[in-house]
């Protein structure tokens, strides 16, 4: 390759942004198109679609901050996902986590005495209570198959229906989170948790409710990164997931890092159901999550072990799922239509991830 | 079956113009030309590296070449996949075998070559033909599985007769057989090529060019650098253009590898000189026994010295993965102990045995001796990585400082540290294992499995040279190898190893070949 031939090339590259960001926005967009389409197809005028999508996901700072708050679960659960798929693991028990967290979370905020703690204790120590729920859940995962060879995908699945009927279940009765039925409502939730144990508002403005959980994900996005890029531990579970052989060969403790994987895998989860229940719903009750978990996998599985990559697929999760509920609710677009979007959108960045590659590998 | 029928000799089977092929920035062909003639036997001469398993899969149709014509029979050939190959009439061998164990030596017949109703009577009659017409005695209802290496190799053999082939490509097929199979499988290919066929055979060994070659192409560097169609009388010349040196610069374990008959004449005056010296290991009653209960190790007991090389030599399958996989800590033994300068190390943990001074060089390097994916740096301080933490972060500056030192010692050649570990030569992954592996502190005992398979000439002496350092430096060496010459130029003492045990012992001798290469194939001395 002759360097004249390459000279006008990288002047151009100069003004664009690299291909790596170029290339997906330009597949989402098309993709969006596309839908657009089968909006069309489905009697539904476009433009009104288009305005409620809009209005849904951008058109107030109340939305905007719902949409936010959406994507911190989703990043939450992606982060943990790519920490385990980092040693070669598949976390799809994300919404399991998210359960039981949120079980936790809910437990110490009303029982545990949090309420009267003091320096922000209040709201730290259910979030604490729901990572060590998380962690231990996820752990019995990689547990399982460090000593018996179960695989951690149908492991972490088949844990995640034990952990939603958990949940059923302890809303249901009153001798664990149910409220009492003394009162006029019936339904099966819990008593919402008292102030001290919500999250912080950032602004302090109810109509714009981003909460703290925004700054610490951020915080955590970047050492996930720190952690797997630059640490002997993100090495060590690198080569446990790119040839365990070898890696124990190599005195790595590969059990323990197994382990360890799952087990943060499962505290990011346990972490995303106390900021959905602190940051947000304050109740817990049957449909805490309605599958954060599994949105958070699937950004989690398209990020391809970036951060960055979750933080991205997080927010435009977040926003396409608040205006696809109000293009349901205002324009009348069956929700069918709505999921079969998201899911081409899913569809077309594989495709894209996939074809990028080849053409590195052509090159 | 055979004859197949002959083609007009002025038009070769398989004629190859200007091949060039590149990887990325890697040529790996460059301008190859190579004509095979029906009923005659070309051998494909070169170092690993050379190009020869390249030009075998764009012969098969595994990729297409970047430029150059290939003609079959005269006829323009350009196949895109397996496929067009075998419809070609071009039959191949690959380097490892691609049979299903578990399967019988019919049903792997049959295996893609059936639809509906599978006709075992047909293809078992077919089978006993070939077997009659070929010397290739098989029982078509063995399970393969139970089949010596040998024998696994006469089924390769015979799926590709039974599609009766205009060519049949062989890949290195010599490298995994005992020294007295290595004849008769020379002998069926003599026989196939008389039956018509074309003959395309890769080696490294000139003793077999010798032997049965009518025609012989030297690889190097991508470049058919030689071709001679008198290989017995140019065997001096086709030394020199593979290597690109003399004969005389070679030393013994080198010319040994290259299967010349060239051995140690004389033992060098470090070996054998009697005393013995104390133990660096002690292997005391080993028994492995597999997932489905059958005997891997049989009670193995061995001692290896200090400051000596013992050779294990057998046809590989005979318990020596198992060996290897038990001193590496990947394996729990079923009974037995193992000590090393006197300590015990059975049930070890790998981190345990390597803080003993035992050194690893495993058989399979790719699964178990590197982590392919990362970088050479990262794969020279695969089990002491830890040392370069400052407060949890690599020291990435130190590592690449420290791992270029060990490449300047051990002539790892790479772009540099940070070069990934699968892009270098075999020989060079292999001397980085090596390099990891003897610095280990306080050596005192180093297991190298195989440690040259697929190796060029020039690694071959780089690894022998540090392993015999390691020997002078009072550490014991347990070398296991399928190459008995190897083993006779390079070892002070031989054991074979058959079927979990230990057959007998023979000093490392050349006129010992001949006992050694019985006690391989079960006769006791």
């Amino acid at each position: 390759m002759s360097l004249a031939r390459t000279m006008p090339q990288t002047a151009l590259r100069r003004w664009l942004p690299p291909a790596s960001v170029i290339v997906p926005v330009a597949t989402v967009l098309l993709t969006l198109l596309l839908g657009l389409v089968l909006i069309a197809l489905t009697n539904v005028p476009v433009p009104d679609a288009i305005d409620a999508f809009i209005d849904g996901a951008f058109g107030s700072g109340y939305v905007v901050a719902a949409s936010i708050n959406r994507a911190v679960a989703y990043t939450l659960v992606g982060l943990g996902f790519i920490v385990a798929a980092r040693a070669n693991l598949t976390n799809v028990g994300g919404e399991g986590q998210i359960a039981i967290g949120g079980m936790a979370a809910t437990a110490v905020a009303l029982y545990g005495g949090a309420e009267h703690l003091p320096l922000g204790l209040a709201f730290l120590w259910p979030m604490a209570a729901a990572i060590a729920a998380g962690a231990a859940w996820g752990a019995l995962a990689g547990i399982l198959k460090v000593k018996s060879g179960t695989n951690e995908v149908i492991s972490t699945l088949l844990l995640t229906f034990i952990g939603i009927w958990l949940l059923y279940w302890s809303v249901q009765s009153v001798s664990l989170l149910r409220r009492p039925m003394t009162t006029s409502a019936t339904l099966p939730e819990s008593l919402e948790i008292p102030d001290p144990a919500r999250l912080p508002l950032l602004t302090g403005d109810p109509s714009a409710p981003l909460n703290i959980g925004l700054p610490i994900t951020i915080i955590l996005a970047f050492a996930v990164w720190l952690v797997l890029a630059k640490t002997v531990f993100g090495w060590q579970l690198r080569a446990v997931g790119l040839n365990e052989r070898a890696a124990r060969r190599a005195g790595i403790a590969h059990a323990g890092i197994t382990v360890a994987a799952m087990a943060i895998a499962g505290a990011f989860g346990g972490l995303a159901g106390a900021v959905m229940l602190q940051g947000d719903q304050y109740l817990l009750k049957v449909g805490f999550s309605s599958g954060y978990g599994f949105d958070g996998l699937v950004i989690g599985l398209l990020a391809r072990g970036s951060p960055l990559g979750v933080v991205a697929g997080a927010l435009l999760f977040g926003f396409l799922r608040s205006g696809g509920i109000n293009m349901e609710m205002v324009a009348q677009v069956p929700s069918a239509i709505v999921m079969v979007i998201q899911g081409l959108i899913v569809v077309s960045l594989a495709a894209m991830s996939f074809w990028l590659d080849r053409a590195k590998v052509m090159r | 079956m055979p004859p197949a029928p002959v083609e007009a000799p002025e038009v070769p089977i398989l004629s190859l113009a200007g091949i060039t092929k590149r990887f990325g920035a890697v040529l790996a062909l460059d301008d190859v030309s190579i004509e095979v003639g029906a009923g005659e036997i070309h051998c494909l001469l070169g170092e690993n590296g050379a190009g020869k398993s390249t030009l075998c899969n764009l012969i098969f149709g595994l990729f297409p070449p970047d430029a150059g014509e290939m003609r079959l029979a005269g006829l323009p050939y350009r196949p895109v996949r397996p496929g067009d190959a075998l419809a070609g009439g071009i039959a191949m061998v690959h380097q490892h075998f691609s049979l299903i164990p578990e399967f019988t030596v019919v049903d792997n017949l049959l295996l893609g070559r059936e639809r509906g109703i599978l006709r075992r009577a047909a293809y078992s009659e077919k089978l006993r033909q070939l077997a009659a017409a070929y010397g290739l005695p098989l029982d078509p209802s063995a399970r393969v599985g139970d089949l010596s290496v040998g024998e696994r190799q006469r089924v390769e053999i015979v799926k590709c007769l039974v599609r009766d082939p205009r060519l049949l490509v062989l890949d290195e097929p010599t490298a995994v057989l005992p020294p007295d199979e290595v004849d008769a499988f020379l002998a069926v290919c003599r026989r196939v090529a008389e039956g018509g066929c074309g003959v395309l055979l890769v080696t490294h060994k000139l003793a077999e060019v010798k032997r049965v070659a009518d025609c012989v192409t030297v690889l190097r560097g991508g470049r058919s650098v030689a071709t001679s169609r008198r290989p017995a009388a140019d065997i001096d010349s086709l030394v020199r253009a593979m290597i690109q040196r003399d004969l005389d610069t070679l030393d013994t374990a080198m010319a040994s590898s290259l299967g010349m008959e060239k051995t140690a004449a004389v033992p060098a005056a470090s070996r054998r000189d009697g005393a013995r010296r104390s133990d660096a290991l002690q292997i005391d009653g080993l028994t492995v026994r597999d997932a489905v209960g059958s005997l891997r190790l049989d009670q193995l007991t061995l001692t290896v010295g200090k400051g000596e090389i013992v050779g294990l030599a057998g046809v590989e399958g005979n318990g020596q993965s198992e060996l290897g996989a038990v001193l590496a800590g990947l394996l729990q033994p079923t009974g037995g102990r193992l000590f090393v300068d006197g300590k015990e190390m059975t049930g070890r943990s790998p981190r345990e045995i390597t803080a003993l001074g035992i050194g690893i060089v495993p058989e399979d390097r790719h699964a178990v001796g590197c982590i392919a994916e990362l970088s050479l740096a990262e794969n020279i301080f695969l089990n002491r990585i830890g040392q370069f933490a400052r407060f949890g972060l690599i020291d990435r500056d130190t590592l690449r400082r420290q791992a270029q030192e060990m490449m300047h010692r051990f002539d790892v050649r790479a772009a540099g540290p940070e070069a990934a570990f699968s892009s270098l030569s075999g020989g060079n992954q292999q001397k980085a294992v090596l390099a990891r592996e003897l610095t280990i502190d306080n050596l005192v005992f180093l297991l190298a499995a195989q440690p040259t398979r697929g190796l060029d000439v020039g690694a071959v002496e780089a690894v022998y040279k540090q392993i015999d350092a390691a020997r002078a430096r009072g550490a014991g060496v347990l070398l296991i190898s399928s190459e008995l010459d190897e083993l006779i130029a390079v070892a002070d003492r031989i054991l074979v190893l058959y079927r979990g045990r230990i057959m007998g012992e023979r000093s490392a001798h050349p006129h010992e070949r001949e006992a050694i290469g019985a006690m391989m194939s079960g006769h006791p001395a």
